[in-house]
């Protein structure tokens, strides 16, 4: 903008027109950013430092005590609570295994992926594609009825014998210590392990699509070339493809990270509540039972923080352990 | 040391012969060409020999040892990508390195053998370089020496030199014979290139459509060519059709004579000569003697073509400098000589195609 308008103070005769234009252009862009993307964010922010007034809604207000209830309760310093970190912590763990268990998953298929046809490539992207369309909301009632206690998997391995074998040989305890058992039966609901399957599953169409580029150029006379050095299979995988690939494989990662940050009916369906994250308390603050949104929204403004420190973390160890290679070599 | 052979080797994709047939010997230290054009299933042979092809049909064995069904990473013969497939993420050490790393040779051990093989190809100062650094030259210099680090048994070059230009590629070729020579291992190259075959091979296989055309030593190659492909191919040749008649060959009117040849009467023959067998000089040997007019003359300073016209066709007679050609001019009409010795006369490709 502003050589703009060193141009059209030069020659303000001559180029009157398109130098307008070009103002005027970007004033409007600017606008559109600023309407859709920057007031709704400064809104929330503004809140998260409002007041709640009991019985009745809020007031605009600058108080750090959403802040400091987040971190220690609302009644520190006579009692601390650490619930809201819990949250936090969950939000945080389900999305770090969950992306990592995607992307490891679809790694293979992706490999293998680009080494079908191109008619089988396209049908299998086309189907990938398809299935994004499929709502979160889809997704999770599907597994919700395969994991149901009384009708899902755990039906199947009690009907099976499988269960009945399982406490013969002992594992059936040791499933209970990882909750996946009640004292009778498997279950799934509520656990961990069901939460992040079904996390890992809602993004891997994702993970596959977003790996695909990268593996699909990947040079196969360099594959070939470590072979005749030696390499067997795995190891071609392991020094070879890899290594080539790390940068989108990571960005596959960081992305599936953010977007599984925010995920909500999964979590409400699958996770015990004391297991709930960050994302379902900013729902119930705003929306649902507490009717608190100056609390919900510095909740909100906490994630986005956090989400995005965990970014910034991931690219420093990322350029790092290159750099560290790099000066290695 | 052991030769590698290769025994009714046959390659097929779908219904594409790609190799039909071939039976090679490559004997041990010596460097032999493929020499094709492109679709001519060299490539496809060469992969054979590395382990990245399944054979079709046929044998291949190492001295005693039958390779048929090892796989590439277990005969770690080396080799020599058309595009080098350096690894960009290592630097030009580790690219080296990479077979003895990935053989668990422990790093001092592996990056001295790395520091001699970088002197062989003049590459020391290069190896912390990363590989995006390098012209085409060293990474070809890169490669060969990766290739070489696992001391194979054998060393494939696919189309080594068809990524660098015109100047270096000489300079390579000879390069590349030296070491092969220095270091006495066996060798195959995919060219398409004949003077680079030339340069470097001690044998020659010139392939055509998945078929073996002809396989020997350059010279034999050039100046004893086994069918008319092969003439064609290697070196220029002007082509001529005829009938042999009473033991000669009559062709254009004129009845020529080709030395002893093994054709029945009245088989439609096909007969090559190269452009210097030919003769266009003032005192010329009697016999097979064709008038002949002077079209066009290309004088590229170290050699000049004379284009003629003839009753056998067009026909380009080469002289280099210092050769005592008589001095002609377009529009002449002149006679050449055609020695019954230069003359390779092949059964007519027509012919042929009708009998098969």
């Amino acid at each position: 903008m502003s050589s703009a308008e060193i141009t059209s103070g030069v020659a303000p005769t001559k180029a009157s027109a398109p130098t307008l234009s070009l103002p005027l252009r970007t004033i409007v862009l600017w606008a559109v950013i600023v309407t859709f993307c920057v007031v709704p964010f400064v809104l929330v922010l503004a809140i998260s430092f409002g007041q709640k007034i009991e019985g009745a809604a809020w007031e605009w207000a600058f108080t750090g005590e959403n802040y400091l209830r987040f971190f220690v309760g609302a009644d520190w310093p006579e009692t601390t609570t650490t619930l809201y970190l819990n949250r936090l912590y969950y939000s945080l763990h389900y999305a770090v295994i969950a992306s990592v268990i995607a992307v490891i998953t679809a790694f293979p298929f992706t490999y293998f992926l680009t080494r079908m046809s191109r008619a089988a490539q396209s049908r299998w992207l086309v189907f990938l594609l398809a299935t994004m369309s499929l709502s979160e909301v889809f997704i999770v009632m599907g597994w919700d009825i395969l994991l149901s206690n009384r009708s899902g998997l755990p039906m199947v391995l009690r009907e099976t014998g499988i269960t009945q074998w399982l406490k013969d040989v002992g594992w059936f305890t040791q499933l209970r210590e990882w909750g996946l058992a009640n004292p009778r039966d498997v279950k799934f609901k509520t656990s961990v392990v069901a939460t992040i399957l079904t996390m890992s599953y809602l993004v891997w169409p994702y993970a596959v699509i977003l790996m695909y580029p990268a593996l699909s150029r990947l040079d196969q006379s360099m594959v070939e070339a470590a072979r005749t050095m030696g390499a067997g299979p795995w190891t071609v995988v392991r020094t070879v493809v890899l290594p080539t690939i790390r940068m989108p494989l990571i960005g596959t990662v960081f992305l599936l990270f953010v977007f599984l940050l925010g995920s909500y009916v999964t979590v409400t369906v699958f996770a015990d509540p004391s297991k709930q994250t960050l994302a379902v308390s900013v729902y119930e603050a705003v929306r649902g039972s507490t009717l608190n949104a100056p609390f919900g929204a510095a909740q909100a403004i906490i994630l986005l923080i956090t989400g995005a420190i965990c970014l910034w973390l991931g690219q420093l160890l990322v350029n790092r352990t290159g750099s560290s290679a790099e000066a290695k070599a | 040391m052991a030769d590698l052979v290769l025994s009714g080797i046959r390659k097929n994709y779908g219904k594409v012969q790609a190799v039909t047939s071939a039976d090679l010997t490559f004997a041990h230290g010596e460097l032999t060409a493929l020499l094709g054009p492109s679709g001519c299933g060299k490539t496809t042979l060469l992969r054979m020999v590395a382990g990245l092809e399944d054979l079709t049909a046929g044998q291949i064995t190492l001295g005693t040892r039958n390779l048929t069904d090892v796989p590439a990473h277990k005969r770690k013969f080396g080799m020599v990508f058309q595009n080098f497939a350096l690894f960009p993420h290592l630097n030009v050490r580790e690219n080296v390195c990479y077979a003895l790393t990935i053989d668990g040779v422990p790093k001092a051990e592996a990056y001295s053998k790395a520091g001699e093989l970088l002197d062989l190809v003049q590459l020391s100062a290069f190896a912390d370089r990363r590989i995006g650094a390098l012209s085409g030259g060293q990474r070809q210099r890169v490669a060969i020496a990766r290739a070489l680090a696992q001391e194979p048994e054998i060393f494939l070059l696919d189309e080594p030199m068809s990524a660098l230009d015109a100047n270096l590629r000489e300079a390579m070729q000879v390069e590349l014979r030296l070491l092969q020579q220095r270091l006495g291992i066996t060798t195959i190259v995919v060219t398409h290139d004949q003077r680079e075959a030339m340069t470097m091979a001690d044998k020659i296989v010139v392939m055509s459509n998945g078929r073996v055309e002809q396989f020997g030593p350059p010279q034999d190659i050039y100046h004893k060519p086994r069918n008319a492909f092969v003439a064609d191919f290697i070196g220029r040749a002007n082509f001529f059709e005829g009938i042999i008649k009473s033991g000669k060959i009559a062709a254009g009117g004129l009845t020529l004579d080709a030395g002893d040849l093994k054709f029945t009467e009245t088989t439609p023959v096909q007969v090559a000569i190269r452009p210097e067998k030919v003769y266009l000089e003032d005192t010329m040997p009697e016999g097979n003697r064709v008038a002949a007019t002077v079209k066009f003359v290309r004088d590229v300073g170290a050699a000049r073509d004379i284009h003629l016209e003839t009753p056998l066709g067009p026909m380009i007679v080469e002289y280099a400098i210092g050769e005592n050609a008589r001095s002609v001019s377009v529009g002449d009409s002149v006679e050449v000589h055609l020695p019954a010795t230069a003359l390779y006369v092949y059964p007519s490709e027509a012919a042929v195609r009708k009998a098969a």
